[in-house]
């Protein structure tokens, strides 16, 4: 367990640094004092959005194991179906595009850049003027994990890695072995499609793009890195391309339920009224 | 795949028009008949991360045969599930894997793979549900004959089954192992090195968590000069082991055929009668067998306890046979063998206990080697397994799988009779296993210290020295790592004394570059094979499988996926001593039998589709391989 609290630790380690970094670029240090004092009204604000994600990631962590064997027994097994339709196109990115600077990229992008996108977002949107904003990420959160494992549980699949060894390098693995700990903690080999990776960090720069007026300055920071990790999924060997398609389908619709299913209209009527400390303060005050 | 359809519909038009136009019947003729399609077929096998080589060997097989013309799909699943396809449903085509048996072995082998006789059971026995008299005629002949009469049996065996191809053999493969020597040394080089000899035979090293300096030196020349006795008081490490396959940490039934890969760990829990060890028979459980008459063999069992504390007695090898002949004792209408050991099980076909410790054993009108062979299968305590013969059920409803509860159960909390008891296991994560301080191996003898004096007073007479006081450790303790380079980097990085399971190109130059990791190898005679359901058209036509076969370059398999740690092969025998006859030896790098499509070093696809064209197959306009509708 050595080198697989080792990497956790680094990877708890330098996301917080880029947590901290990001905060003070992104939101100001105004914004934060500001949020601070109201932080308590804002995660009550958030609090059912918080409580989803809790009990999709919960019910994730626990029912992925009978799930697999359920998947194994009567998931369909897409394998060939999906190596079929497309290939060696992830042999050929690898083929064409692999260079040791990109190979160090990546990886870190995969894992590093990975913690960090998804890790912001609900940092900064804590800070928001709009509250929706928040409540509305965690449910496209909760939403793409819930179906994820929906479809994990559905489809049995592997990934270019491990189908076509002979032309598709798992280069995460080869390069930082003590990852691969931290992956296989986090994921099984056979939850290929679709692409979490991809849904999550294409939800969280559709995100970025949507609110690209209050914080311009993640825009252009999640923008590219999702892109990346994106990328990054097939450069590394881990995903097919089928896998990265429907993680983008995935994540439209997760942001367009989030959208559909979070109503602002309470946060412009109060705001509109009193602003945000009338309406938070009571309900402060019916809670204690 | 889209011409057959577009035609078909053409002659539902061309129908129509024809009906009113009076001549029906000539349409009827030409639309009643099935268009030809594409044919398909499926390989499995197991991923990368499972198995490193097995993938790659299908790799290469699915683009030998897309580029003959055949629609390929090639499939990974899970270790178990892919021996659940294969030798429990048999719903397959082609699947790529590896031989059960790591030491070399006995012809007779050949009598549970290939015999029609296990046509229809799931398991090891036939699972290609290959039929030819002439193999079952020499697979008889192979178990009566002896001397030069029994060796001419076996070399027209090989041949023939060379020759009908119910599977291809494409390799063996080097047992390739990391290790670290600064704990346990005597990591043997001529077989695979962890397997149950193999383990037994390990070394604690002197001085292993004090002064490594000395230790190292003593123990590499070890394996004769440290005394039994001195490993017996060493003992207290454990040793630990990496592997990629989560089986064992799941399941410990040694009949289970879809979670066992050799068995390994299930044969330290379970001790058989006698013992091969290198290239010879010795006892085991067993103190000694004679063959009273020609179809007779009576067994004298040494002193042994289960792990729980029974003895175990001569009725517990009769019910034994008896079970692994039909796991439900007769209690299901149609008999249940057992998915493993069929072929050396079905060679007992009555047993009677003569006293507690003596039991004859019916085998009839079989030479010694095979004799010998029926004594290998794994004892098992009558009074944990006769409950396990009902009809098996989930949620107390019986559904209709013709199985047993034996057959389906995990055995948790195994309870055997050898040197390794079971302590504890997380599924997925780990297993952890202890020296079983009343096994015969570790009892030290009454009398003198001296081996060859007292043959019935010392309780290991006839087992060699070098098990003697053995295992070396204490407890051995099997993690589960998601690929085999984490297992290669955990022996290297000091956290594990040695991997399991198979290591692949990439891990391979990890080892050297850790001081104290060493690869070690023994060549094993676990043959990784190219399996055909013979139940299946086109595969049911021997001769298209002889012509499919030639598709698999075993050669560049050799070179460029085990990297040179590998033999290619024509024969099952081909790791057994003068076995293997002239005419099946692999010579000059070409198969002898089935030969290559070689071009240059790639597939000859013309040559390819010329053959498939002289045994009768044929191709559309775009060059693929035509076949009735599956």
């Amino acid at each position: 367990m050595t080198p697989f609290l080792s990497v956790l630790t680094s990877v708890v380690a330098w996301v917080g640094a880029m947590l901290a970094v990001a905060s003070l670029a992104v939101i100001g240090p105004a914004r934060l004092r500001e949020t601070w004092s109201g932080l308590r009204d804002r995660i009550w604000d958030a609090r059912r959005a918080v409580a989803l994600v809790c009990v999709v990631l919960l019910a994730s962590a626990v029912g992925r194991p009978p799930l697999l064997d359920v998947s194994k027994l009567f998931g369909i097994q897409a394998t060939a179906l999906i190596y079929g339709l497309e290939g060696g196109f992830v042999a050929w990115v690898q083929a064409t595009f692999a260079s040791p600077a990109l190979t160090a990229y990546f990886s870190r992008v995969y894992v590093y850049g990975y913690a960090f996108l998804l890790a912001f977002p609900p940092v900064a949107y804590l800070t928001s003027p709009r509250p929706a904003d928040l409540r509305r990420l965690l449910v496209a959160y909760a939403l793409n994990y819930g179906i994820g494992l929906v479809l994990y549980t559905l489809v049995f699949a592997h990934g270019p890695r491990n189908v076509m060894p002979d032309m598709v390098t798992p280069l995460l693995f080869t390069n930082q072995p003590d990852v691969i700990l931290l992956a296989s903690e986090v994921n099984e080999n056979s939850n290929v499609f679709p692409s979490l990776h991809t849904s999550l960090s294409v939800t969280v720069g559709t995100f970025a793009v949507l609110t690209r007026d209050e914080y311009p300055l993640w825009t252009p920071v999640a923008v590219p890195l999702s892109l990346s990790v994106v990328v990054a999924t097939m450069y590394l060997g881990i995903h097919w391309l089928t896998d990265v398609v429907a993680g983008f389908a995935l994540a439209f619709g997760c942001v367009a339920l989030a959208y559909r299913f979070v109503d602002p209209r309470d946060d412009a009527a109060e705001s509109g009224d009193t602003g945000d400390g009338g309406r938070s303060g009571s309900k402060i005050d019916a809670s204690a | 795949m889209t011409r057959p359809i577009s035609r078909r519909a053409a002659l539902a038009g061309l129908g129509l028009a024809a009906a009113s136009a009076g001549c029906l019947g000539r349409t009827e003729n030409i639309a009643g008949r099935d268009p030809h399609e594409q044919l398909t077929l499926e390989i499995n096998t197991t991923p990368a991360d499972g198995d490193p080589n097995g993938i790659r060997i299908a790799r290469q097989f699915e683009e030998h045969l897309t580029a003959v013309g055949i629609d390929v799909r090639l499939n990974t699943v899970g270790q178990t599930d892919l021996w659940r396809k294969v030798l429990v449903n048999q719903n397959f085509d082609l699947y790529v894997g590896q031989f059960v048996e790591t030491e070399p072995f006995d012809s007779d082998a050949l009598y549970g793979l290939t015999h029609s006789q296990f046509v229809a059971e799931p398991g090891w026995q036939n699972p290609f549900g290959f039929t030819e008299i002439a193999v079952d005629d020499l697979l008889e002949r192979q178990r009566r004959a002896t001397g030069t009469d029994r060796s001419d049996a076996v070399d027209a065996l090989q041949e023939t089954v060379c020759d009908r191809q119910p599977f291809s053999v494409v390799a063996f493969p080097d047992a390739l192992t990391a290790v670290r020597g600064d704990r346990f040394d005597g990591w043997t080089q001529d077989r695979q090195p962890v397997s149950v000899t193999g383990l037994l035979g390990l070394d604690a090293v002197p001085d292993a968590d004090g002064s490594d300096g000395s230790g190292d030196g003593n123990a590499t020349d070890g394996n004769a000069t440290v005394d039994a006795a001195d490993a017996d008081e060493e003992g207290g490490a454990a040793l630990q082991l990496v592997t990629t396959d989560a089986r064992i940490t799941e399941n410990w039934n040694p009949i289970a055929a879809e979670y066992r890969k050799y068995g390994t760990f299930t044969g330290l829990l379970y001790d058989p009668l006698v013992r091969t060890d290198d290239r010879s028979t010795v006892p085991w459980l067993a103190a000694d067998w004679e063959r009273p008459g020609a179809n007779t063999l009576d067994v004298a069992l040494r002193d042994a306890r289960w792990h729980d504390g029974e003895p175990v007695t001569a009725s517990d090898v009769a019910f034994t046979y008896r079970f692994l002949r039909d796991t439900s004792l007769g209690s299901v209408e149609t008999s249940v063998p057992t998915p493993r050991f069929r072929g050396r099980s079905s060679l007992v076909e009555d047993e009677r206990v003569l006293d507690d410790s003596t039991v004859r054993l019916t085998v009839p009108d079989v030479n010694e080697t095979v004799a010998a062979r029926a004594l290998q299968v794994p004892i098992l305590p009558e009074h944990v397994w006769s409950e396990r013969t009902d009809a098996a059920t989930i949620a107390g409803f019986e559904l209709d799988f013709e199985t047993t509860e034996a057959v389906v159960s995990n055995n948790a909390d195994p309870v055997g009779s050898g040197p390794l008891r079971f302590v504890e296991a997380t599924a997925g994560e780990s297993v952890v296993f202890e020296r079983n301080p009343d096994h015969f191996l570790v009892r030290p003898a009454p009398g003198a210290d001296s081996d060859s004096s007292g043959e019935t007073a010392d309780p290991r007479a006839g087992i060699p020295p070098r098990y003697h006081g053995k295992p070396a450790f204490d407890r051995i303790r099997v993690e589960v790592l998601p690929s085999d380079i984490s297992a290669v980097e955990s022996v290297a990085g000091g956290l594990a004394d040695a991997t399991v399971s198979n290591l692949g190109p990439e891990s391979v130059p990890r080892i050297g570059r850790s001081d104290d990791t060493r690869l070690v190898s023994g060549q094993s005679a676990a043959f990784y094979h190219v399996g055909y359901n013979a139940r299946r058209s086109p595969l049911s036509n021997p001769r298209f499988r002889a012509v499919i076969a030639r598709l698999i370059d075993k050669s560049a398999i050799v070179d460029n996926t085990f990297d040179g740690y590998a033999q290619a092969a024509a024969s099952p025998l081909a790791a057994s001593p003068d076995a293997v006859p002239e005419s099946l030896a692999w010579t000059d790098g070409t198969d002898p039998v089935h030969p290559f499509f070689d071009d240059g070093g790639s597939l000859d696809v013309e040559a390819a589709r010329e053959a498939l064209r002289d045994i009768g197959y044929r191709f559309d306009d775009e060059g693929r391989l035509l076949s009735r509708g599956q």
